[in-house]
């Protein structure tokens, strides 16, 4: 919104520099974007709230500076020299929908010549960024600008019967409005009439049929109010956004409509030809009743927190243009049409504290109320955070939306979908975060990233009876080397024990005992026996490893990628583990090794069941596992080295011989394992 | 007889041989002088240690048992003082081998190229939204503040109604909501889960909101469709505009640094009365003017006020008993004014060269 500095002292005195005013008005919030010099003119350009359309013009902006300033506030001129018959002789006004408009003001002028504006009116409109029509329709919006009241001109002698009816269109009316497009009306939108049809879209746009032209000679000229409701219901359903529908759908002034048309025809008689017809038809059925506001004393400290004094506050409040009357407690303020949105006492406190100044309110510090309540899973979730980043994954956020072609392949159940999504790719909420971390890796392998962990902590949603759930998540993704390329040691590829280690490790700070590995039901996006689940009491907690080579292709990875899914409710829903120390040995632990020759279909975790529990059998751990030259078809090699050990005292030589030939005919007779030879 | 071998005997019984006791510690050490001269190697060294000063078969373990011990009562002192002067001249003149052996040794080896990189261990990095967050919690948290997330996913009441904001609000329009099918909405702002918590606690109230946010506005580089808001709000009987002020005073103080100053400009907002922008004075050119504050010295970074009276009472609470102020704001607008990143989009893409700055 464009304001001359120029046009602002024709109201109110400023002695400011152009800079010292767009500050104080920025800081009376009326929101100063830029201050230019043009033509030995200063033009402001504000950004309005949009609950302040009563300065959202030159006279309304000059009532904030009169406030800032506490100076006297001059309203434009409405004297004007009437003659000729009186208005409401030559045109009627009526209104049959005194709901929709509320008021409908008349001014009829006769004898006119449509020509152009005086060159201070153009160059004014030009500044603000309106291009100059002829005088008629630039007296409309100059006063539009002057004082924020849209009118608008018809030819009266196009109006047939010289009326105006304010009603509902009925269904199947058409007008062709100014823009000459055909705009079919139905009930829903309230249509300015003459005696036989809609000549305008109210408070949108004029009619083309009744516009004025080069011949009219006789006009009727409108100053109205509508509700800001209807307005914008018709501007959004015809997508027909304008200055008079802007104005009037924030609301405008019902009092500024006789003020413009006075001003109207002040300026017309003021810039010729033209005859002014005396009176208003002004149609005012149900002049709408403002509660009085309650302003209290009290409030005021309450809010700001400072007393401010009552001559301060009654002049401020009158300077904006209230009438504010002191009692005992405080002020009983009648509201005003120029300030729809001031209705409560608490509004009547802003309006003090923002010209009061906020910079004259001290800044406080509020004790502390109570104590805070601990925030929950927030022990959990620095644990996992610190976790994860100990091993080296980098913290990623990924949007959430995925396409609903993804939330078919990598997740289950209907997803939650978006009826105005951003495009087909975002058309659903993700209901598996793995997409998201398979665009993240994708993201990186087309920059040639050789080394990339990521892990996103995000939600995943999905419908639930009653609403919607949303359960986190931690999604790992891993490609490319095991460790970053170093000259020290050798390089090897990221495979499925590095991410099973990665995500053992973060659970364990949740698990008494270590999770259980699952093989059935990994979901199908994970390559085929490159994939399993960590479970704990048979739920599963996680599942990890390789993408679909088929999905990934799909998606042109032409390299494995890993990802892992940590359910993060069910594992924070167990608790952090509670450490309890157990007694350390005083003596070493003994070990023996074993090389086992072991059929494919006896996986390791068999083993460690086979062996079971043994007295003083400390572990059994894996330590090489090899397939291939001279290890049978179908088989593999196994050697295994368990630890024995006793608390107190030395274990004998003897005595671990013993143990190792138990495990071996465990081994053997449960297992029909036979050592190698 | 050797020496070593008189350290076998009694001290007594070599005196009887004539012996005498300054002669022999002075044998003993002419001994120990020769052996010394031999060893060069770390080995001899270690050896020679073990052959003086073994704990149990050393030779000097041998004269203090021998010859200190089993001295008579009248020579003891003198024998004493001997045995003392022999073991702390031997034991420094081995250690002053031994460090020479090993700096010969060392000598010998080529240089150590200390400039060569170990393989990388690096921690993984926070995400620069999530740092951002971790610092204003850690301004929060010591006044009183606790922490809530509340859900996305939201209604119509929550994120909009409740907040008082009018049914023909243009942020309800579709332009900036995304809506679910049936109705449902994501949320637009935090403000919900301040409802939901005035709704479900008495106050006093002090908490911080904080998740992801949505808007269907087409990602460039200073939108993005889903982003991060922090809110901090207080409700109690008699929290005011000049407590706001002050909180927020500290908390630009503690997040943007000490010298930053804090401008409350009038604005609107539906849920709050007054409400505010708060401007803060540059703090890449010191109010001078510079490309990120656009010249002006003042960059705006937040919105507050005073919790509206229609929003206390949305939620349940009395607004003639209490009130209380709430502000919210752009956490990754914050990180990239911190950490100067120009493009928001940049914080969604995971790419890992980006992420690794903040590791
Ligand atoms: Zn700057």
């Amino acid at each position: 919104m464009l304001i001359l500095l120029s046009w602002l002292t024709d109201f109110v005195e400023i002695r400011e520099s152009p800079r010292e005013l767009a500050d104080a008005l920025t800081m009376a919030g009326m929101a100063v974007d830029a201050v230019e010099s043009e033509a030995g003119e200063t033009v402001f350009e504000f950004d309005i709230t949009s609950n302040r359309p009563d300065a959202m013009n030159h006279f309304g902006m000059a009532r904030e500076v009169a406030a800032i300033y506490r100076r006297p506030l001059r309203a434009p001129s409405t004297a004007c020299a009437e003659s000729g018959p009186p208005a409401a002789s030559k045109a009627s006004v009526e209104i049959q929908d005194p709901d929709g408009c509320v008021r409908y003001v008349g001014r009829v002028f006769t004898d006119v010549e449509v020509r152009p504006s005086p060159d201070w009116m153009r160059r004014r409109l030009e500044l603000c960024g309106i291009r100059s029509i002829n005088n008629l329709a630039d007296l409309t919006n100059y006063v539009l600008l002057e004082i924020g009241q849209p009118t608008h001109a018809f030819d009266l002698d196009r109006l047939a019967g010289a009326a105006i009816v304010v009603r509902r269109a009925r269904n199947g009316e058409k007008l062709v409005t100014l823009d000459g497009e055909d705009r079919d009306l139905t009930g829903g939108h309230l249509a300015i009439c003459d005696a036989e049809r809609p000549v305008a879209l109210a408070g949108v746009m004029g009619g083309q049929a009744t516009e004025i032209t080069a011949e009219t000679r006789n006009v009727l000229l409108e100053a109205a109010w509508f509700r800001p409701s209807v307005i914008r219901n018709a501007a959004r359903g015809f997508k027909l956004f304008t200055e008079a529908s802007h104005r009037f759908e924030r609301g405008a002034d019902w009092n500024a409509a006789p003020q413009a048309a006075d001003r109207i025809a002040a300026l017309l008689a003021e810039t010729g030809p033209g005859q002014v017809l005396p009176g208003q038809v002004d149609c005012f059925p149900q002049p709408p009743q403002l509660s009085p506001i309650r302003l209290e004393r009290a409030d005021i400290r309450r809010h700001l927190g400072i007393q401010v004094d009552d001559a301060e506050v009654e002049g401020i409040l009158s300077a904006l243009g209230f009438e504010p009357s002191a009692d005992s407690s405080g002020w009983s303020v009648p509201a005003v049409s120029h300030r729809l949105d001031v209705e409560r006492g608490i509004d009547l406190i802003e309006e003090v504290a923002r010209i009061h100044g906020f910079a004259n309110i001290p800044a406080t510090l509020p004790a502390v109320g109570a104590a805070p309540e601990p925030t929950p899973l927030a022990s959990e979730d620095a644990r996992m955070r610190a976790a994860v980043r100990g091993l080296g994954y980098d913290e990623t956020v990924g949007f959430a939306f995925i396409s609903s072609d993804e939330a078919k392949r990598f997740g289950s159940g209907d997803p939650v979908s978006l009826r105005n999504p951003l495009s087909q790719l975002w058309d659903v909420m993700r209901n598996s975060a793995v997409p998201t971390m398979v665009r993240a890796l994708e993201w990186n392998l087309r920059r040639n990233q050789p080394f990339v962990r990521l892990a996103e902590f995000g939600r995943v949603y999905r419908r639930s009876e009653a609403s919607y759930e949303e359960p986190s998540v931690l999604t790992l993704g891993a490609s490319g080397a095991a460790r970053p390329a170093s000259w020290a040691e050798p390089a090897r590829e990221v495979g499925f024990y590095d991410v099973k280690a990665d995500v053992s490790a973060l659970l364990a700070a949740f698990l008494p005992n270590a999770p259980s590995i699952v093989t059935e039901g990994v979901p199908s996006y994970y390559r085929k026996k490159h994939a399993a689940g960590l479970a704990s009491n048979g739920e599963v907690l996680a599942w990890f490893g390789e993408l679909d080579p088929e999905l990934a292709r799909e998606r042109k990875i032409r390299q494995p990628v890993w990802v892992a899914e940590i359910f993060l409710g069910k594992v924070y829903g167990r608790g952090l583990r509670r450490p309890t120390h157990g007694k350390l040995a005083k003596v070493p632990a003994v070990s023996r090794d074993f090389s086992l020759l072991v059929p494919d279909a006896i996986d390791f975790a068999s083993i460690t069941e086979a062996v079971g529990e043994m007295p003083d059998l400390d572990s059994v751990e894996p330590v090489e596992v090899f397939r291939g030259k001279n290890v049978p078809e179908g088989s593999y090699s196994l050697l295994l080295r368990a630890w024995w050990q006793r608390l107190d005292e030395s274990l004998t030589d003897q005595e671990v011989n013993e143990f190792a030939d138990e495990l071996r005919s465990r081994l053997q007779s449960r297992l029909g394992i036979a050592l190698r030879t | 007889m050797s020496i070593e071998h008189k350290t076998g005997r009694p001290i007594d019984e070599l005196i009887r041989d004539g012996e005498d006791p300054e002669l022999l510690y002075a044998e003993l050490r002419s001994a120990f002088e020769q052996e010394r001269g031999k060893a060069s190697t770390p080995q001899q060294g270690q050896a020679l240690r073990d052959r003086w000063l073994g704990r149990r078969s050393g030779l000097l373990s041998a004269t203090n048992d021998h010859w200190l011990k089993a001295a008579p009562r009248e020579l003891k002192p003198v024998v004493g003082k001997l045995q003392n002067l022999l073991r702390r001249e031997i034991e420094a003149a081995v250690e002053a081998a031994a460090r020479a052996a090993v700096e010969e040794q060392a000598q010998a080896e080529p240089d150590l190229d200390a400039t060569l990189p170990g393989p990388e261990r690096a921690c993984g990095a926070i995400h620069p939204v999530r740092l951002a967050l971790e610092e204003v919690l850690d301004i929060f948290r010591p006044l009183g503040y606790s922490v809530a997330e509340g859900p996305e996913i939201e209604t119509f009441f929550y994120n909009f109604e409740a907040l008082n904001f009018p049914p023909d609000h243009p942020a309800v329009d579709e332009m900036d909501t995304l809506f679910l099918n049936d109705g449902a909405l994501l949320r637009t702002h935090t403000s919900p889960c301040q409802i939901r918590i005035m709704e479900s606690k008495r106050p006093p109230l002090r908490y911080v909101v904080h998740g992801k946010v949505y808007r269907n506005d087409t990602p460039d580089a200073t939108h993005s469709p889903m982003f991060h808001q922090l809110e901090m709000f207080a409700v109690d009987e008699s929290i005011t505009f000049g407590d706001l002020k002050g909180t927020l005073e500290h908390f630009v103080r503690c997040f943007f640094g000490p010298q930053t100053q804090a401008r409350f400009r009038p604005s609107f907002f539906p849920f709050t009365e007054p409400s505010a922008e708060v401007d803060i004075t540059c703090p890449f050119c010191s109010r001078s003017g510079c490309r990120i504050c656009k010249q002006t010295g003042f960059i705006e970074v937040l919105g507050c006020g005073m919790i509206d009276p229609n929003v206390l009472r949305n939620a349940g609470l009395d607004p003639q008993r209490y009130q209380g102020f709430a502000a919210g704001f752009g956490l990754d607008r914050f990180a990239m004014l911190k950490y100067n990143i120009d493009d928001i989009l940049l914080m969604y893409q995971g790419d890992a060269r980006f992420l690794r700055q903040f590791r």
